[in-house]
């Protein structure tokens, strides 16, 4: 059974984890980013030694777990990464977790894509739309955007291009991401 | 240049392909500087989008500790399997067992609607068998008819006794039919008053039951039995009555031929004594007799048309049709087309009635009749 879940969606995970009220589909998925919920801890851990890993590890989970049930997910990671924050932030208050429209637009264009890979007409399609949005992006995004996707350029080559930091870049190709994924849906009211 | 296009084309969709989450092993590859370009280009493609991701790679980066976050990770993944997997078991046997019951309830129901709907057939059906079942005041009624058919065997022998010609083995016959329908009235009388004694003395008992069932099965067959020889006795009493009276006109014939024989010496001595009107005598003597034969033959005919004998009846009817004229012949027609509706030869009755409506005779009518209903 374990074996079988590991192998399915977070998507999936979370919808049995909550419709089913399945335990073991929960427990694969914070497996799955037990090593994320670790690594972005750690700087807490280090910065307040009072923190005990011990203790702030199950009760994250169960905060974790209760919100699974409720809350709106679309991306694991997001929503594990607001809660983390929420948790070390303020423990005592239980921020309640709300999908960014950025998010949103990025699955469903990321959704679309998917679908249209065994369709040549529908995949077509798309990309005539992402072209033209793309087209209407400012000339440095669509370069970044167009060294990084398409010519296969890393974030070091891409700092050493520029000669800006890692994160700066990575924060550039971000925007310039959710800005076409924006215009890109937005098409259909231009049209 | 439209290869080159499309190549393009299909790199643009690379921008909004979905990458899962970097997994434990990829982080120090990729820290490395181990992972091919395309891992390294698929990891960074993820990296730019996935906060978690990012925030992750760069807290690894700034540890120092690695052996802590490895120690840390398997610990928490090894916390999530021990608390997660025995509540699952639990969980599941919980299921397990809510199946089992929610089974079992279902089954219960199942049962519970099944024997309550047996309980209402069957309700149903022996309400359905009562009501159609005799009910136990008809053995009186049975009975009861029984007696009138037996006053009548006790009121035929006194026309009976009246006539001295009378065969003994007729006689007999009666006397052993009539006792029974007298005696079986008290029979189930006194069975009825033990079945409604027994109750209030002895407890219900199925022995008790099956005797009082079994008498009254007898009393039904004897009442049958009884109703049965009565009936024998009736179509009995019936012949003998029609012999009788065959008999009687018989010798009431052979009187009037002796009277008549008697008459004719004592007009051939008065003829030869003294011949005055010698006519007359003679004409007034024949028709009586030759009257009283033809109303014999008839009834002889009617006898067996009562008693159902069509065939016998007919001939009879022939006899005296052939034999007598007038007002009998056209009797006698009658008869026979009477004979053979009752026989179902609507053919020949009709026939018959048409001859009878041609005779023009007192019978015309009644003829006309019959054919018209017919």
């Amino acid at each position: 059974m374990q074996q079988q879940l590991t192998n399915l969606s977070d998507k999936e995970l979370i919808s049995r984890a909550r419709r089913q009220n399945d335990r073991e589909a929960e427990g694969v998925l914070m497996e799955r980013y037990s090593h994320l919920l670790v690594a972005v801890t750690m700087p807490q851990l280090h910065k307040d030694s009072s923190l005990d890993p011990s203790t702030i590890f199950p009760v994250l989970l169960q905060r974790l777990s209760a919100s699974l049930k409720t809350q709106t997910i679309y991306k694991a990671s997001e929503w594990i990464l607001h809660i983390q924050k929420g948790f070390l932030g303020k423990p005592e208050k239980n921020t309640p977790f709300y999908p960014s429209r950025e998010v949103r637009d990025l699955l469903h264009i990321e959704n679309l894509v998917d679908k249209a890979t065994n369709n040549v007409i529908d995949s077509n399609e798309l990309m005539l739309r992402l072209e033209q949005a793309m087209d209407r992006l400012h000339d440095e995004e669509k370069t970044l955007l167009k060294q990084f996707y398409l010519e296969n350029k890393s974030f070091a080559d891409l700092s050493a291009i520029t000669g800006q930091p890692r994160d700066k870049v990575r924060a550039q190709l971000k925007s310039a991401k959710g800005k076409l994924a924006k215009l890109f849906m937005n098409q259909g009211y231009v049209k | 240049m439209l290869s080159n296009n499309k190549h393009k084309n299909d790199k643009v969709l690379k921008i909004f392909s979905s990458i899962r989450c970097l997994n434990k092993d990829q982080f120090p590859r990729y820290m490395d500087g181990r992972l091919t370009d395309i891992e390294k280009h698929l990891v960074e493609q993820h990296l730019a989008d996935c906060d978690l991701c990012y925030n992750a790679l760069l807290a690894l980066e700034k540890e120092d500790d690695q052996d802590k976050y490895q120690d840390l990770t398997y610990k928490l993944q090894r916390f999530v399997r021990n608390s997660i997997q025995p509540v699952s078991h639990v969980q599941k046997v919980a299921q397990y067992t809510r199946k089992e019951k929610a089974k079992e309830h279902l089954l219960l129901y199942f049962w519970l609607l099944a024997f309550i709907g047996l309980g209402i057939g069957s309700v149903y059906v022996l309400e359905g068998h009562i009501r159609n079942q005799p009910p136990p005041v008809r053995y009186v009624a049975a009975v009861t008819p029984s007696r009138e058919p037996s006053a009548a065997e006790t009121s035929t022998p006194a026309p009976a006794a009246t006539p001295p010609v009378v065969t003994p083995v007729n006689n007999t016959q009666p006397e052993v039919s009539t006792p029974n329908p007298i005696q079986l009235p008290d029979a189930p009388l006194a069975t009825t008053t033990a079945t409604t004694t027994t109750p209030g003395s002895v407890p219900v008992d199925s022995a008790a039951i099956k005797k009082a069932a079994a008498l009254k099965a007898q009393q039904r067959k004897a009442t049958a039995d009884s109703l049965a020889r009565i009936r024998r006795a009736q179509m009995l009493q019936n012949q003998q009555d029609s012999v009788r009276r065959e008999a009687e006109k018989a010798k009431e014939a052979e009187k009037n031929k002796k009277e008549k024989e008697e008459e004719e010496k004592k007009s051939q001595k008065q003829e030869n004594t003294t011949e005055t009107n010698p006519e007359p005598a003679k004409k007034e003597t024949p028709p009586p007799a030759a009257l009283n034969s033809d109303e014999y033959l008839y009834k002889a005919a009617m006898g067996f048309q009562q008693q159902g004998n069509y065939g016998e009846a007919i001939d009879r009817y022939r006899k005296l049709e052939s034999v007598s004229s007038g007002r009998y012949q056209e009797m006698a027609r009658y008869q026979i087309a009477v004979c053979y509706r009752s026989k179902g030869q609507m053919g020949k009755a009709r026939r018959m009635f048409r001859e009878v409506v041609r005779m023009d005779g007192a019978m015309k009518n009644s003829a006309q009749l019959a054919l018209d209903a017919m």
